[in-house]
């Protein structure tokens, strides 16, 4: 049971996603939208539609990172400044609410800022080693439908693939 | 960084210069300088300078407004009718002589600014300046309504002092390099040494052992100096003092911007008061024989 | 009557291929001009260098600061420099939130304007110190004394507030160059593709990481807003919470805001106009879209000009002498000629950017923008200086005119934005490839053509793996 890469470059949109709905109708047996992996230089508007719903976990971060930036930062400087009580009054308390609140501010963006970069890098998985299966015309103006599954699936999606106009077919033997 | 710190104390912390703030004063070191008894000598001001090791930037840096006189005496010619148009310098014509130097503001503009912590109100009711902290961002002396504080714009002990007048300087505080703000302390070095001879004799500070370097100097005795805590705080040992009968005599008081006052002839106020910055300084308005 | 067809925001016939090959081109070796420009701003850099230099050695004395006057033009170019910072964010954060494609083609020198300017701008908090080796102390660090700043004050609220925008600032152009330094790492050799590698993290294009990466884009921007606006109010209050006439005013914050949205919406007109004709980039910097620029900066001016007016109001209705004081000064006084002429710049030239006429015209449009930067450096100016040599006690009363030191590092600022951008553009897309292909989407949807033509097609020939003769549906020619 190897696992096989199948990458099918396309001209257009139209014939990609025409490829997605035939694989959507389980043209092929034992594959699923779920298993398509698209390529594109940019993200078409209508992809949620022709893949399916999608879930991105990020938003969940970004409100732990801003979460714990209000409480980290106020509870950070109103510990230093209670420690430091010689520092200056001008007849202001010891722990200004008022200062307090602009800096608390900057540190919930600062750490939502950060947690959501942080967030992104590993939902991408952008730090993995690149997967060899690739062409340079993705970031040009072609499309790609890409297939991690076992070989018997290969042919029928190959099938697929020139019933819509693919342009080049690259394919991958994991040994 | 302690948060238990924090918890416990948490309401202490949280109390503004309106509620008392947070200090336990020890002193409340204050002024009350009678500008009818002013002659506008300037001998409080080179007191000030030989006490205080500040620098005679020259005629050129005066000019360009660098001078480092703490204690400035300000000419005012209120009356020109008196002069009769012509500009004089007596006091019976129209001239009078406010000398002035920091504040010590209770509730003082200068302190809450500083980016590091360089100028805070002390448990002596002073706002000291700290000069090995001050990184001289200048915020300060932005703030300072009356305009009383003064930066070392170049390294004036460079060529202020060349001997052997360098043996003239107070050993009991520093020289200041460039870069650094300072002004009037009320003379901090002379009420640390009382302080702490006090301390050691295991009694109080008495009334008048602490003279600040103007105070001494002044030939009609215009400036009176001494601690003010009796005046507010009676359970704090501190009696009454020259300066506390000063003030309560022309019923002027801390922490108010505006003094009701019984009669005309209470001459006291404070300078800028409606600002709140509540100065520990009051003057005695002069009265001119017309 | 125009020609319509000119005018639009871009062509929807532009080829995506065409689009990688004219932004990859200005990454190009070099020309000549190019080379001057960079010695042009080493010159200025090197003048900077040689006052700071003099200026840490003798004291803030060589600056011709006194008593009063502590804060001259070290804290009005300050303020200027974070100001011009606005319109990055207010281009790419704000208009993308909006959905207004027309920011696409011109954002990303916008955003790394805004980065530029954050650098350039975290140069004179450390350069208008007395003693800038101690600056480090305005920073949250544990030292064994004890000691903290003194976070009551507005300066530390700047040195959180500007770090956590230059930070963010640097990180959201970076997210959002990722696509496109996939694009360059597919296109380039040496050490160029070296870099492109390494900096583009493995970015493959596939659904994933486009939808996280939306995603990530739109919290960002979300997030850099109001960062933004606070920033400004933040640097605002370096004033505001003063007790000095003429500042302790409460619309200053969103007076500031406004000043910098203005100021950074010129400079992008600027270097639109530079990039446009040095790069060759009419398809992309369309007149189009460089009237919305100009109409955007227009209304921004207006806003500027009310509140500048209801700060007058403010005073005249309120009876503080002191304040009337510092206006009337300001209107008659020793700086009267610069107030005034930041008043001409500021609220009579933009009026020129209500004339379709002009606002098309290339260099009329490069002189008003700069124009308009030197209003908003003026107006920076003039709130620093008069109520310094006022304020509320009469012996303080001064006037007094920066050094050369002062002036020679004003200019070496410039220099100093000048070179990081110079260096940006030869080494990074200056605009955004992949948000063109998207613009250019869109825009075929919206006038009912198919995206196919723009994309790849070997219509008829071609020999594909797949041995099929290709031919895409709905392809009326190429």
């Amino acid at each position: 049971m190897k696992k096989c890469r199948i990458l099918g470059l396309f001209g257009n949109f139209d014939d990609a996603f025409a490829a997605i709905g035939d694989f959507r109708n389980h043209k092929v047996d034992g594959i699923t939208v779920d298993d398509v992996t698209f390529l594109s230089p940019i993200e078409h508007p209508d992809i949620d539609d022709v893949l399916g719903p999608r879930k991105s976990h990020i938003p969940k971060v970004t409100l732990c990172g801003a979460a714990f930036g209000i409480t980290f930062g106020f509870l950070f400087l109103a510990s230093a400044q209670s420690n430091f009580l010689i520092q200056p009054q001008g007849g202001k308390a010891i722990v200004p609410l008022p200062s307090n609140i602009v800096l608390t501010y900057e540190m919930m963006i600062l750490f939502s800022v950060i947690s959501t970069v942080i967030a992104f890098l590993i939902t991408t998985r952008l730090f993995r080693k690149r997967k060899s299966l690739y062409s340079e015309k993705i970031t040009l103006d072609q499309v790609a439908i890409e297939f991690e599954v076992d070989e018997k699936y290969i042919e029928s999606i190959k099938g697929v693939f020139k019933e819509h106009h693919v342009v080049e077919v690259r394919e991958e033997v994991q040994t | 960084m302690s948060l238990s710190n924090l918890i416990n104390d948490w309401s202490k912390y949280r109390k503004g210069h309106e509620e008392g703030g947070y200090h336990e004063y020890e002193h409340m070191w204050g002024m009350s300088i009678d500008l009818n008894k002013c002659i506008g000598c300037n001998a409080c001001s080179v007191a000030c300078y030989a006490e205080n090791n500040l620098a005679v930037v020259g005629k050129d840096k005066f000019e360009k407004g660098q001078g480092m006189h703490w204690l400035r005496v300000e000419r005012y010619w209120d009356e020109p009718d008196l002069g009769e148009g012509r500009v004089n310098e007596f006091q019976q014509h129209g001239a009078s002589f406010l000398p002035m130097m920091c504040q010590q503001c209770n509730a003082a503009t200068c302190e809450p600014v500083c980016p590091v912590a360089a100028t805070y109100h002390t448990p002596d009711g002073l706002n000291a300046q700290v000069y090995n902290r001050c990184i001289g961002s200048r915020y300060c002396s932005n703030n300072c309504p009356f305009r009383l504080r003064y930066f070392n714009f170049w390294s004036y002990y460079e060529d202020s002092w060349p001997a052997p007048l360098h043996m003239q300087l107070n050993p009991d505080l520093s020289v200041r390099d460039k870069g650094v703000m300072e002004k009037c302390t009320f003379c901090v070095q002379r009420i640390r040494t009382v302080k702490d001879t006090a301390r050691m004799e295991d009694r109080s500070v008495r009334d008048g052992e602490v003279q600040t370097a103007c105070a001494q100097t002044c030939p009609t005795g215009a400036i009176v100096f001494g601690d003010m805590l009796g005046m507010f705080n009676p359970e704090s040992g501190v009696g009454e003092t020259k300066v506390t009968k000063m003030w309560r005599k022309h019923q002027v008081e801390l922490g108010k911007t505006k003094q009701n006052k019984r009669t005309p002839d209470m001459r006291g106020y404070r300078v800028f008061e409606f600002l709140n910055t509540d100065p520990c300084v009051m003057y005695l308005d002069r009265v001119r024989e017309v | 009557m125009q020609n319509n067809e000119i005018y639009k925001d871009i062509n929807e016939d532009l080829k995506w291929a065409q689009i990688n090959k004219d932004i990859l081109s200005s990454m190009e070796n070099p020309r000549k001009g190019y080379w001057i420009s960079v010695a042009a701003c080493l010159a200025l850099l090197s003048l900077a260098i040689i006052a700071e230099v003099y200026q840490y050695n003798v004291g803030m004395g060589a600056a011709n600061l006194n008593w009063p006057h502590m804060w001259d033009l070290y804290i009005a170019t300050f303020i200027f420099w974070i100001g011009m910072s606005h319109a990055g964010t207010l281009l790419s954060a704000i208009l993308h939130i909006m959905n207004a494609d027309w920011r696409k083609p011109i954002y990303r020198f916008a955003e790394a304007m805004t980065t530029f300017s954050l650098l350039t701008a975290g140069l004179f908090p450390m350069i208008h110190l007395g003693r800038l080796w101690n600056m480090y102390w305005v920073l949250p660090y544990l030292t064994d004394r004890g000691i903290w700043p003194n976070f009551r004050s507005p300066l530390v609220w700047d040195a959180f507030a500007i770090s956590t925008y230059l930070s963010s600032s640097a990180l959201f152009l970076f997210i959002g160059m990722i696509p496109d330094l996939a694009i360059c790492r597919d296109n380039a050799k040496g050490w160029r593709k070296k870099l492109y590698t390494a900096l583009s993290l493995g970015w493959r294009g596939d659904d994933r990481q486009w939808r996280n990466f939306r995603r990530t884009y739109l919290i960002m921007a979300c997030f850099l807003i109001p960062l933004a606006v606070s920033v400004h109010s933040i640097v605002s209050s370096d004033f505001a919470m003063s007790i000095m006439p003429g500042w302790s005013v409460t619309s200053f914050p969103p007076y500031f805001v406004a000043g910098a949205l203005y100021s950074g919406c010129a400079a992008i007109i600027t270097l639109f106009i530079l990039l446009r004709y040095y790069f060759r980039w009419e398809e992309y910097m369309t007149i189009a879209i460089l009237e919305k620029t100009a109409k955007l900066t227009f209304a921004i001016a207006m806003v500027w000009t009310y509140l500048n007016l209801i700060e007058f109001c403010s005073v005249w209705y309120g009876h503080s002498f002191a304040d009337k004081e510092v206006l009337l000064a300001k209107f008659t006084g020793p700086y009267a000629p610069w107030f005034w002429l930041m008043i001409f710049c500021g609220s009579v030239v933009p009026f020129a950017l209500a004339f379709e006429k002009w606002r098309r015209h290339l260099p009329t449009m490069m002189v008003v923008s700069i124009l308009l930067n030197l209003g908003m450096w003026l107006e920076r100016w003039m709130i620093v200086a008069p109520t310094l040599s006022l304020s509320y006690h009469p012996i303080a009363h001064d006037v007094m005119w920066a050094s050369w030191v002062q002036w020679f590092i004003v200019a070496g600022s410039f220099g100093w934005f000048g070179l990081l951008f110079l260096v940006f553009v030869k080494v990074f897309p200056s605009v955004s490839m992949y948000e063109c292909k998207e613009m250019v989407l869109h825009r075929r949807e919206l006038a009912h053509k198919e995206i196919s033509p723009v994309m790849a097609n070997n219509p008829g020939g071609g020999a594909p793996a797949s041995g099929v003769a290709n031919k895409s549906p709905g392809v009326e020619g190429s």
